[in-house]
């Protein structure tokens, strides 16, 4: 039955996605929301809730404010949340969930008043809980991007402030905890990832992480690690001219049972299946391509975003699933030898009798090892 | 970092206020779910949410019908052998926002859930059908939904409201709830001597005094929900003469039973002051006409008293941090420990009317304890800055009890208290200080 899930629980849901890409940006991120889905995105979806401070806030709504639309009484919350920062907070973000969706918030004015009465850059993202981590992450990123990148002589005056030489920048969009493994949103500097050969800034610090947005017009080259990061390449290589590339560099991170595989040329003469999002999900069909000389079928599928930049090949076009029921069908119709995927579909497919090798993806099981 | 503090107050300065700061009133502030509030403020794994809660009925399932987002978490509880095939999920989207055609899915989704359950070999005793704040907003009929849904599919069928956006209503999540999952119970034929416990998720401690007592004046079988084996066994419930609610969200579930059922209830509480503790038994004799074993009373409390004085002598110093993440009422808890002699500078809690009384008796005792609002958004300072770490509230703590307390004083020694089987009476008291004596030695 059309959206009937009975083996996993949903994955995360587009507000997680757009708090993770604020998260470490320094600014104040109220979730719109009565107090549940704050606490999904603090308590589960958010794993450095517990190592790292972030003013995430819920508005704490209460059903007369959601039937009365009480937007001034939300900003006044946002501007006392704001005077507990002590001037730290270089921003705000508010970010949507099912509630605004049902009582049809205007974002803009929202927006608007709120920037008014606090004097805070002020960003908004209207997401609405119903769809997939992904997509509020990309409308998050294009929000930072078209409000604080800065023109490339300012950008470069600002490097100089920090000490860090333009030629060596480049910046990685799309690693964050929801979509790769720790070594990989640690290595970047915050969650869009200023990569800094020389004096680059340090990770992690409360507010750092906008500096890097702020620069993206200096960056010779955007990578993007998943596909929530490509809306927002598109638009840095339109507005900077900056080129950029897909690309997954996090297999070979720690002990992995997939590296090693590769590695023998396990997947010689097999039938694999590969689901992730669609940046990881080729990676490693084109490392067992490359490790088999060929001498495979690997299928890449996804429950998350297929844009045709990260189809290559339209005869080999990447499953897109959105149903339980599609999963189910595909390995029955398929037959494959190998299924790579996080393991948490294994429940899933019960009667999968094939080798299954865990490929860990937060977005889908909440852990990432 | 010196003005990046908290905000707290005295309890010596609460209790003078004429209201209660606003700063402590929850739904004007943002909230902020530090590690050390998400069990009670979005409780997921840990703890009873409308999720777990509602699967408390044996062999129940739950449909959740909502956003994604709603279920998210749920896959914590999955991973629990308890739970496994448990959860299912009919995900709304937009479409489903704007014309309410979900609630037509419902019935069809519940019967293939049955049929599903069936070829595993779990036939469900009744599907709990959990709804969100959409369709709080939306002002859907859930019990007409769920009519047709159990009508068509040949099994009980319930809803469990998780609307957030009411937690501070006449009805909240946790009251609704309970309410729902006594509601399958029908008018039966009375069992003399029987009475049913309502209010926790799980049982009391085997130990608890309240059943000898409640034994000894004469009552046969006492009911908890978290005991049945099977969903036959809880439908017996419907036949205990009375109920007695041990936790007040409980109330709005012993009224429906009162008007559906026919059936009584007594109120009693949780309580850590061993002469309140007491009274409360006498109280309950006198509404019932039982008559408690008096030498048992007495050695109960006895024991209580004695396990206070044995940690008092292990630890005369003590400094305890009281938070609201644990098996007590943070403020009730804290009265009791300052009568008992033992010095409580910090309380973490939420502040409301009800809780009042509780302050004004901790002003008189220790007006400077200092008292924070967990969820206020300058708890995001808490620990870090340096005058919270040194001077303020941190170094004088020696011990903790509760989670939270436990989380902003990472250097005392704990006790969680937040145990699933449930402390109650003296033997709650008992166990209590036989834990912090354990902690601190």
């Amino acid at each position: 039955m059309k959206g009937l899930w009975k083996y996993m629980s949903p994955f995360a849901p587009d507000q997680s996605g757009a708090s993770a890409v604020l998260y470490d940006l320094g600014g104040i991120i109220v979730i719109c929301d009565a107090g549940g889905c704050a606490g999904n995105v603090c308590g589960f979806d958010e794993p450095r809730w517990f190592t790292q401070r972030s003013a995430i806030f819920s508005a704490g709504l209460r059903d007369m404010d959601a039937v009365f639309g009480r937007d001034e009484q939300l900003v006044d919350k946002l501007v006392s949340a704001a005077d507990n920062l002590h001037g730290e907070a270089e921003f705000a973000a508010i970010i949507g969930t099912p509630v605004p969706a049902v009582i049809g918030t205007d974002y803009m004015a929202l927006k608007r008043l709120a920037h008014k009465k606090s004097h805070l850059a002020v960003i908004t993202v209207d997401t609405d809980g119903m769809e997939l981590y992904d997509a509020g992450a990309a409308k998050a990123y294009m929000a930072v991007f078209k409000k604080f990148a800065l023109e490339k002589d300012k950008a470069a005056d600002l490097a100089a402030e920090y000490g860090i030489l333009p030629d060596d920048i480049e910046l990685i969009i799309g690693s964050t905890p929801l979509d790769v493994p720790k070594e990989g949103y640690e290595a970047g500097n915050g969650s869009s990832g200023l990569k800094s050969g020389r004096g680059g800034l340090k990770p992690g610090g409360f507010g750092t992480g906008l500096v890097y947005i702020k620069l993206s017009a200096l960056s010779r080259k955007n990578i993007v690690t998943a596909p929530s990061g490509l809306p927002a390449a598109r638009y840095l290589k339109e507005r900077f001219g900056t080129p950029y590339e897909c690309r997954y560099p996090y297999i070979d991170s720690g002990d992995s049972v997939l590296k090693d595989k590769i590695a023998s040329r396990f997947f010689k003469g097999r039938k694999v299946l590969v689901i992730h999002q669609l940046v990881a999900a080729n990676e490693v069909k084109k490392l067992i391509e490359e490790g088999t000389d060929g001498d495979c079928d690997v299928t890449s599928a996804t429950w998350f975003s297929r844009s045709k930049e990260l189809v290559p090949d339209e005869c080999e076009s990447p499953v897109l699933l959105k149903e339980e029921d599609d999963l189910e069908e595909l390995i029955r119709e398929e037959g494959f030898d190998v299924i790579i995927a996080d393991p948490v579909m294994k429940k899933a497919l019960r009667e999968f009798d094939g080798e299954f090798i865990d490929f860990m993806h937060f977005a889908v099981s909440g852990h990432s090892d | 970092m010196s003005d990046k503090l908290s905000y707290n107050i005295t309890a010596g300065e609460l209790a003078a206020c004429e209201k209660i700061p606003r700063e402590l009133e929850t739904h004007a502030n943002m909230v902020y779910s530090s590690p050390a509030t998400l069990s009670f403020n979005s409780p997921g794994a840990t703890g009873f949410g409308v999720k777990r809660a509602g699967l408390v009925v044996p062999g129940s399932v739950m449909l959740l019908v909502a956003p994604g987002c709603c279920g998210r978490n749920t896959n914590l509880m999955e991973e629990m052998p308890e739970y496994e095939d448990r959860f299912f999920y009919l995900l709304m989207d937009e479409t489903d926002l704007v014309t309410g055609r979900h609630l037509t899915k419902i019935p069809k989704a519940v019967k293939e859930v049955r049929d599903h359950l069936e070829s595993l070999g779990k036939p469900p005793s009744c599907v709990m059908i959990c709804i969100t704040c959409v369709d709080a907003l939306l002002g859907t009929d859930m019990e007409r939904v769920c009519k047709k849904a159990s009508d068509d599919a040949g099994l009980p069928v319930r809803p469990c409201y998780m609307y957030a956006l009411t937690r501070e209503g006449r009805k909240p999540p946790m009251v609704y709830v309970r309410e729902s999952i006594y509601s399958m119970l029908q008018p039966a034929k009375k069992e003399p001597a029987t009475v049913n416990l309502l209010g926790y998720f799980s049982p009391l401690n085997d130990d608890s005094e309240i059943y000898d007592l409640l034994k000894s004046a004469g009552v046969k079988k006492i009911n908890e929900i978290s005991r049945c084996a099977d969903f036959d066994e809880y439908l017996t419930m419907s036949g205990a003469n009375f109920n007695l609610v041990l936790d007040a969200q409980a109330r709005l579930a012993a009224q429906d039973m009162e008007k559906r059922l026919n059936m009584p209830y007594i109120e009693m509480r949780r309580m850590y002051q061993a002469d309140r503790v007491e009274n409360q038994y006498m109280s309950l004799a006198g509404a019932t006409g039982a008559v408690f074993d008096k030498t048992k009373l007495a050695f109960f409390k006895e024991r209580a008293l004695d396990a206070i004085r044995e940690f008092k002598e292990v630890c005369p110093g003590a400094a305890v941090a009281v938070g609201e993440m644990g098996n007590a009422d943070a403020f009730e808890l804290s009265l009791a420990l300052l009568r008992y002699g033992i010095d409580v500078p910090v309380i973490y809690g939420t502040v409301t009317a009800e809780e009042m009384p509780f302050i004004r008796h901790i002003a008189e005792a220790s007006p400077k304890t200092r008292i924070y609002a967990n969820l206020h958004p300058s708890m995001i300072w808490h620990g870090y800055s340096d005058g919270d770490k040194a001077g303020q509230i941190g170094s004088d703590i020696n011990l903790t009890i509760g989670k939270d307390a436990a989380y902003h004083h990472p250097g005392a020694s704990h006790v969680l208290w937040s145990e699933e089987v449930q402390p109650f009476g003296f033997a709650g008291i008992t166990k209590l200080f036989v834990q912090m004596k354990e902690a601190v030695s």
